[in-house]
């Protein structure tokens, strides 16, 4: 077996009071496809923004190509042969796709940019991997598959033999995630070694050489090709068995609760309008919405919760048309909303725990223009109780929980409105397996009580466990709707391209 | 009346009151570029306004006068540049701060060194040269609207196109225009970020000293106590009309030149002079509104549904 090319031995480090790696190791060998797996919060993107040099470490060491490294930087980095494509693409969206694969590293005669030669090289990796991409659009028109291989090309660019591939699939189709795949394999035969940061164990074991388990900050093991199995991943990365499987209630859907008419809406980008989309969500029942990011699910969600002008069309929540009504006039309709990011709009993070439960219904708890202190304090200890909130100090500005524990208060607060209606946009992205388990029986419940509720969830899995219906929206419109038993990640995956169940030849 | 306005006389008039806001703008776009707002522009012309005047009187080589107005304005900024990127400091604050010190600092640099209040203006001042072409002469409106430019008129189109060119066509252009669209993708991309941003600041600054300079140099042969009187201001409102592109940002300039020679123009028809002197920050607020307006209006149009933007 051939030498590591990386090193990483003992690693620590911390972010003030959390030790988000402790004492991990990690080596990569030459022209393997190593996968570095682990829950969210494990480190495993720590690690190896570490290597990358985005962060400076607190301990341990690193070697490339053999050479211990001291300080890293991103540049000292590139300078070894690692590159890194981020989870969030570090591409200028105003800038050309050429001109952001050549930034920093021109090819120049004398001052000014050698814009043919770098086209010509760009062209070069394009055949070589067969990586189809517009040079001369700008990044944001360009859809995220195709911005994944323009990072893949721009660090290809700089001389890159190692790839770190930081959770590359989470925003990708199954059939743009297994072309990314065929890029992988096509760049392992040239000889680089890649670093595959994920949680989605089949795609894992479907690629991998290698894979090493994060729980936690450490480094659990590392598994070779045949050593491994679902089950004995899945233990290592949990540390106990885990079924996420919500006990599903049979449904009895009501009276539709929010209908949606022929609504037309403004979108950020161009495949992300809404063009005479129709829907609606019956009492009792969840609706799940797949897709992938920026096909105008957020614009949709924004429409509904009086976020986004309705250009034409209607919104009629149990009954009422609140179609351009204010966010407090939906509310008051009957809406409940967790908004898909709760930093910017879920949460106001410098507050404490108890002002942002009782942000939605300040009136219920002031007394003459005054805020009832007392009041405020008992229901959040309550709340904060029954929705396992830690920890459980209703007085700790929200900024300073987990992801999770952050969620749960959002959760907390909307579910506790008693709203006809609950839209849940994205409610357990970025949060522990442990708190999406008790988030999604919160929905279960929930609509349970007769609740109707609209889910929109870039995670297939939870579309498919919690949902009674399935629409998939592509560009704005909604491409399918099935009960949930005629769905699958197969059939999702062709529908969110924007192919059709009988074509499905030509959607490969 | 209107044949006596619009006369051929009015074409350099306009270059004339436009360029002193034209290097102001290039000051506030090469910055802007990088996402910094340069609040500053006003103080570090004032300042170059006064090392101009004072250097010219002391040695009476305007070369001189312009170099050392250009590193007053470098100084100024660097302050700017300091307090902005090493201390985060927000630019807006420390640009109003610079504007304030700049104000009392050569209010009492007059005093102190060139023993004067108010006003200073001496027959030994060497102002910047101005170009007069003998084969021009002959003809009667090339002789009006090309001669008697001062070099430094001359000089600011080049710098526009040079800038252009800095931004769009070097390495160094499109490095800077990624730091300020998107800095985090600039550092991933192994830039240094903050020595862009340095960079940038401190051609500003020699710009913005430059503008100075040619102000009272150039534009007129004096100084005199707040002599910008907001013109760097109005360059920064000509920058965002341009989008910090430097032809635009001309474009704009030019508009702010034609409206204040109009208004001068207007004075022999009974027009009160408050009026005419209100003109050119009328049409500063009312420029940059437009642009904002068509700006949105442009944005909403393309992200609406019932437009397709003709993509696919």
């Amino acid at each position: 077996m051939n030498s590591p090319i990386i090193e990483m031995r003992s690693i620590v480090k911390n972010f003030g009071d959390v030790k988000a790696v402790r004492g991990a190791s990690f080596d990569l060998r030459q022209g393997e496809i190593h996968s570095l797996i682990g829950e969210n919060g494990a480190g495993k993107s720590t690690m190896m923004k570490l290597l990358y040099g985005m962060y400076d470490r607190d301990g341990g060491d690193i070697s490339v190509g053999g050479a211990q490294m001291g300080r890293i930087t991103p540049k000292l980095a590139i300078e070894k042969g690692v590159g890194m494509v981020h989870q969030e693409f570090m591409l200028v969206p105003e800038l050309t796709v050429l001109e952001n694969i050549i930034l920093g590293f021109e090819p120049r005669k004398g001052m000014v940019l050698d814009l043919p030669k770098a086209r010509a090289m760009v062209q070069r990796y394009i055949d070589q991997y067969d990586m189809d991409v517009q040079m001369n659009k700008r990044v944001n028109q360009i859809s995220v598959g195709e911005a994944q291989r323009v990072e893949i090309i721009k660090i290809l660019s700089r001389g890159a033999n190692v790839l770190i591939l930081d959770e590359p699939t989470a925003v990708l189709t199954p059939q743009e995630a297994s072309h990314l795949f065929e890029i992988l394999e096509n760049l392992r035969r040239d000889g680089k070694s890649i670093v595959f940061i994920s949680h989605r164990l089949n795609e894992v074991m479907e690629i991998s050489d290698r894979v090493t388990v994060m729980r936690r900050g450490e480094t659990i093991g590392t598994l070779s090709r045949g050593e491994w199995d679902y089950g004995k991943l899945a233990r290592m990365m949990i540390g106990r068995e885990v079924f996420l499987n919500v006990d599903k209630k049979a449904s009895e859907p009501g009276k539709p609760v929010l209908q949606v008419e022929h609504l037309w809406t403004s979108g950020e980008k161009e495949i992300s309008k809404i063009r005479d989309l129709s829907m609606e969500v019956r009492a009792g029942e969840i609706v799940g919405i797949a897709g992938i990011d920026g096909n105008g699910q957020s614009e949709l969600i924004e429409a509904i919760t009086g976020l986004r002008r309705v250009e034409k069309g209607r919104i009629l929540l149990d009954g009422t048309d609140v179609t351009n009504g204010s966010p407090e006039a939906v509310r008051r309709a009957g809406l409940a909303h967790i908004p898909e990011d709760r930093n910017l709009r879920g949460l106001n993070r410098s507050m404490s725990i108890e002002d942002n439960m009782v942000a939605t219904k300040l009136r219920e708890f002031t007394k003459g223009g005054m805020m009832d202190r007392s009041a405020i304090r008992r229901y959040a200890e309550e709340l904060v109780q029954r929705y396992d909130v830690r920890p459980g100090n209703p007085q700790m500005p929200t900024s300073s929980l987990s992801g999770g524990n952050a969620q749960k208060v959002v959760v907390a607060r909307e579910v506790e409105m008693g709203a006809k209606l609950l839209v849940a946009s994205q409610p357990t992205r970025g949060v522990d397996i442990g708190a999406i388990e008790s988030i999604e029986a919160i929905l279960e419940e929930v609509k349970a009580q007769g609740v109707a509720v609209l889910l929109v969830s870039a995670d297939l899995r939870e579309i498919l466990s919690l949902s009674d219906r399935i629409l998939v929206m592509y560009e704005g419109r909604i491409t399918g709707s099935m009960p949930v038993d005629e769905a699958n990640e197969n059939t999702l995956g062709i529908l969110m391209m924007g192919g059709s169940l009988e074509g499905k030849e030509e959607a490969r | 009346m209107l044949g006596r306005i619009f006369t051929p006389s009015l074409i350099y008039a306009t270059i004339r009151s436009a360029t002193p806001i034209l290097y102001a703008a290039l000051c506030a776009s090469i910055t802007q570029q990088a996402n910094i707002l340069n609040i500053g522009t006003e103080g570090i012309m004032l300042m170059g306004a006064f090392f101009g005047v004072a250097v010219s009187y002391l040695t009476g080589s305007w070369l001189l006068a312009v170099l050392v107005a250009m590193a007053s304005g470098a100084a100024m900024a660097m302050i700017i540049a300091v307090g902005h990127i090493k201390y985060q400091a927000d630019n807006c604050a420390i640009g109003m701060g610079v504007n304030l010190f700049a104000v009392a600092m050569t209010k009492f640099l007059l005093n102190s060194v060139l023993g004067k209040n108010g006003t200073f203006t001496d027959p030994n001042l060497a102002g910047i040269p101005k170009l007069h072409f003998g084969f021009l002469s002959g003809d009667g409106f090339l002789n009006t609207v090309l001669n008697d430019w001062s070099i430094t008129e001359w000089f600011v189109i080049a710098l526009v196109l040079l800038i252009s060119f800095l931004f769009y066509k070097t390495a160094w252009g499109l490095r800077l225009r990624a730091v300020g669209r998107m800095q985090q993708a600039a550092q991933t991309a192994g830039i240094n970020v903050n020595s862009m941003k340095y960079q940038a600041i401190l051609i500003a600054g020699l710009i913005g000293g430059l503008a100075g300079a040619h102000l009272s140099l150039g534009y007129s042969k004096m100084f005199t106590e707040s002599m910008t009187n907001g013109r760097g201001f109005m360059g920064v409102a000509a920058m965002y009309f341009g989008a910090a592109n430097p032809l635009l940002t001309a474009v704009g300039c030019l508009v702010f030149g034609l409206a204040d020679s109009v208004g001068a123009r207007l004075q022999p028809f009974g027009v009160p002079s408050q009026v005419i002197l209100l003109m050119p920050y009328v049409v500063t607020v009312t420029v940059l509104a437009i642009s904002l307006i068509i700006d949105k209006k442009r944005r909403d149009a393309r992200k609406s549904s019932l437009v397709s933007a003709g993509v696919k």
